[in-house]
């Protein structure tokens, strides 16, 4: 049994999930709008919260987040249920199956068995789409990948009841309700409003602007305060954070310049373009800082390519967001 | 110098990767993973070698992502970008 399910692949298992599925049901919307109406663009230095044992960066914000704004701001009904039982949960993605409804579910990635074994990893976040069934195999649309995959009963399983931090607990999604007209223009000024509110407004030393600013200053003393190596680690894990294999490094500025093109069509505002582009812009400088920061980390430098030259960067960077996010408030509002 | 033989030249010699000829990368291998050791930090590099030195850019991470798979996706990448 197999659902009509175009399957999409997108760069994040969030946004491409929701675009999908709401495709589906009639309310075709692109990844970007996704994470431009779910206001995904963010910037947090957290020096107190260490992943590996190194600060935390993070460029967009958290999973689950963007979901739930899209769904209240356009006015779409997800229903969740989540399940103490497998059997149970898995009895009940079968029953909507039936109904010919595909469904969203969160799972373990690690557990997935059609992810190559050395792309394995414990992320209990991973979202993906069930649209069929062909005997003991679930047939899905794995955002991440390029065509739709299949996957045995028990390995769907365990990847829905993973254990560990943020467990999934058999989570499953579905759209109940789609409004035939939803209000994009009001979605897509809530979006952007909240993220200049983040990112000029947000409280302390380490969020939006202020963040990037807080960093730079931070980048600057590593290689005084630490020997070489710690200071190429803590360099390395910014970098993680913002290159996804094949961005070059624009911690998803590109995608957010791709939503307000895509806005600035919509709402018939050349402004738009204008900051679109600028936003683009703001991408290639995070790009050359994460060059930099690559070469140092792989011993490949040249004689400009130091942290002070990286802490440059982050505060022309930071100068230049400042700039477009007021812009972009005084516009709308 | 085939575009292929180019492309491996680049990775082995603007990575550093000492270990590695050419000629060891298949051009079907998945070149990001355990065979050749690259990672994230490497693929900003190379985003930036392939602007530098073939004149594509890639700015779309859902593109990016399949491009840099293997030898062959990327020059394929480079040669549709050519032609278009």
């Amino acid at each position: 049994m197999e659902i009509a399910f175009t399957h999409h692949q997108s760069a994040h298992c969030e946004t491409g999930v929701l675009s999908n599925l709401l495709s589906h049901h009639g309310l075709n919307i692109s990844e970007s709008m996704v994470f431009g109406i779910g206001a995904g663009l963010f910037f947090g230095y957290f020096p107190f919260i260490r992943l590996n044992n190194l600060p935390l960066t993070a460029f967009r914000i958290r999973t689950g987040g963007i979901m739930n704004r899209v769904v209240k701001r356009l006015g779409v009904t997800l229903t969740w249920e989540k399940f103490r039982k497998p059997e149970n949960g898995m009895a009940a993605l079968d029953r909507k199956l039936t109904e010919g409804v595909p469904v969203g579910c969160r799972t373990g990635a690690y557990w997935l068995s059609y992810f190559p074994r050395r792309y394995r990893f414990h992320f209990n976040m991973h979202n993906l789409v069930v649209f069929g069934k062909e005997n003991d195999d679930y047939i899905i649309s794995d955002p991440v990948f390029p065509e739709p995959v299949h996957c045995p009963h028990g390995d769907l399983m365990k990847a829905r009841f993973a254990k560990g931090p943020m467990s999934p607990k058999g989570r499953m999604y579905y759209i109940t309700h789609v409004p035939s007209e939803p209000d994009f223009k009001k979605a897509i000024l809530q979006g952007i409003k909240e993220v200049c509110h983040t990112m000029l407004k947000a409280p302390g030393p380490f969020l939006g602007v202020k963040g990037i600013r807080f960093l730079s200053k931070r980048v600057e003393i590593w290689p005084k305060k630490m020997d070489a190596k710690k200071a190429a680690l803590c360099l390395g894990q910014v970098i993680r954070m913002q290159e996804e294999i094949g961005t070059g490094g624009a911690g998803f500025r590109y995608i957010y310049a791709a939503f307000l093109q895509e806005a600035a069509v919509l709402l018939q505002d050349d402004f738009l373009r204008e900051l679109s582009d600028r936003m683009t812009e703001i991408g290639d400088l995070w790009r050359e800082f994460a060059l930099i920061g690559s070469r140092i980390c792989k011993n490949r430098t040249g004689e400009s390519e130091t942290y002070p030259a990286m802490s440059a960067i982050l505060r022309d960077c930071a100068d230049k967001e400042a700039r477009l996010y007021q812009d972009l408030l005084e516009r709308i509002v | 110098m085939t575009l292929k033989a180019q492309l491996k030249k680049l990775i082995v010699e603007d990575l550093n990767l000492t270990d590695i000829r050419p000629e060891d990368i298949g051009d079907d291998d998945p070149l990001f993973g355990d065979k050749f050791g690259l990672d994230s930090i490497d693929a900003v590099e190379l985003v930036f070698q392939l602007k530098a030195q073939f004149g594509v850019e890639i700015k779309n991470m859902k593109e990016g992502r399949s491009v840099l798979r293997s030898i062959n996706s990327i020059s394929a990448f480079i040669e549709k970008r050519r032609g278009a």
